[in-house]
């Protein structure tokens, strides 16, 4: 059976590793982009499965990356993924399927995927 | 000479630093653009939020679907969740509980662009009805002791969409302002037998010098000792301790005297940025002889720093008698 595929945006190359092991452990696909720009490009070519999105990124903002998402294809489940818990005031992320704040514990992230990719 | 004052009802101190002068066209404000796009709040996005507590003006069709006046949908990413029990808990001096509450967003019209302070009175009217309904039902939540509704207009005032909205929070506990304004007005119902809020609506109503306006059951003033230049208070001329307990004609009359007061204060300073915050009983507390609900606006026209944060004290440029004096002479 083909693997779900993971659209993984984030600027740091810690969380982009870490991510992708853990996910790539839990039996997904991970392509990687570091910006909104490459995101966007990869979304549009290809569109994955599930899209984790980080928000205080250079250049396009993620509220922003997700809304031109979503315009694109609707149908393409959006888990915003930060460190900051102030972005939930912004109700533009209310496009995104879900909201986690980054954690060095995974389990509710990867609860969230499996909800969405079941 | 600057001058100190104290809010008669909390003792807040507050610093008057009139700037000899100082206009209202001094206060430089910038018309945020309408940006467009994608907003979880118009009509056809209804499935990005969670599911309506409260709909008025659709007549029918199915919930979360178009067609409405005004919706009522509890924040998709709220501080406070609603499912649950209270779990209060003690450790040695300090105390914590888990974080229950209910956070909704009351969408104030369907129109992108409509700004509150625009509205027509009719429509103001089904946001004043909204949120006394939805402290009606929550009141029935035992957890909760105290609903606070507020509204965040413009960026600097912490509003971060521009679609028309105000918010809401049940809390299991009493906001430590409420609870200052309980004891306060208490404390001056001990000492006199009469409500403080009602003694400040006689003295403004006979002097007229922080009247704005007035009609037969609401008026508008800007407080003694404020904390902003033209900050007002929105007060019921009849004593009333619970905003839940208003009837249709009073609530008419708020949105007469409230869109009054707004576009006064918009066409003073255009596009200020406000907040403006619900100041009404205990969920549970019964009438109260001593307490008197009311709105207070804030305008988002000084900073809060250092001195404010270690003093508690606000310093305002602009006492309340010369912002009064310029909003009552606008010609509406």
């Amino acid at each position: 059976m083909e693997k779900k595929r993971i659209l993984l945006v984030d600027d740091e190359e810690s969380i982009q590793l870490l991510y992708r092991e853990e996910f790539e452990d839990e039996g997904y696909a991970i392509d990687s982009a570091y910006n909104g720009i490459e995101a966007l490009a990869k979304f549009r070519e290809n569109p994955p499965d599930l899209v984790l999105l980080d928000i205080n990124m250079p250049g396009m903002n993620g509220i922003e990356v997700l809304h031109q998402m979503k315009e694109f294809r609707s149908d393409v489940p959006i888990i915003l993924n930060s460190a900051y818990h102030e972005y939930k005031q912004d109700f533009g992320t209310w496009a995104s399927e879900a909201y986690i704040v980054k954690s060095a514990n995974t389990d509710e992230l990867k609860a969230m995927v499996r909800k969405h990719l079941a | 000479m600057p001058e100190l004052r104290r809010d008669p009802v909390i003792g807040r101190w507050i610093i008057i630093a009139q700037e000899r002068g100082k206009r209202p066209t001094d206060f430089l404000i910038e018309e945020s653009k309408v940006k467009g796009g994608f907003c979880p709040l118009c009509p056809g996005n209804e499935k990005t939020t969670p599911d309506e507590v409260l709909v008025y003006g659709r007549e029918w069709g199915h919930p979360n679907t178009e067609g409405w006046k005004l919706r009522v949908v509890p924040n998709k990413y709220p501080a406070l969740i609603i499912e649950g029990n209270l779990d209060k808990q003690g450790e040695g001096l300090y105390d914590r509980m888990n974080g229950i509450g209910a956070h909704e967003v009351i969408i104030e019209s369907p129109n992108h662009e409509d700004r509150f302070s625009h509205l027509p009175p009719q429509s103001m009217l089904l946001t004043f009805r909204a949120y006394r309904d939805r402290i009606r039902d929550l009141s029935k939540d035992a957890r909760f002791n105290y609903v606070v509704i507020f509204k965040n207009f413009g960026k600097a005032a912490g509003a971060s969409l521009e679609h028309s909205h105000s918010q809401l929070v049940a809390l299991p506990i009493l906001p430590r302002m409420i609870t200052a304004e309980l004891e306060g007005s208490l404390s001056y119902f001990r000492y006199k037998d009469r409500c403080i809020f009602c003694d400040i609506i006689r003295q403004e109503t006979q002097q007229k010098v922080r009247l704005v306006c007035e009609n037969d059951r609401f008026v508008t003033v800007t407080p003694f000792a404020p904390r902003s230049p033209f900050e007002m208070w929105v007060m019921p001329r009849f004593h009333s301790s619970s905003y839940a307990d208003q009837d249709e004609d009073s609530l008419i009359a708020l949105a007469g005297i409230f869109s009054e007061t707004l576009r006064r204060l918009d066409t003073c300073i255009p596009h200020v940025p406000y907040n403006f915050v619900l100041h009404t009983q205990p969920l549970r507390s019964g009438p109260l002889e001593h307490y008197h609900w009311h709105f207070e606006i804030v305008p988002k026209l000084t900073s809060i720093a250092g001195f404010e944060w270690g003093t508690g004290f606000y310093i305002n440029p602009m006492p309340p008698e010369e912002t009064c004096s310029y909003l009552r002479e606008i010609t509406l």
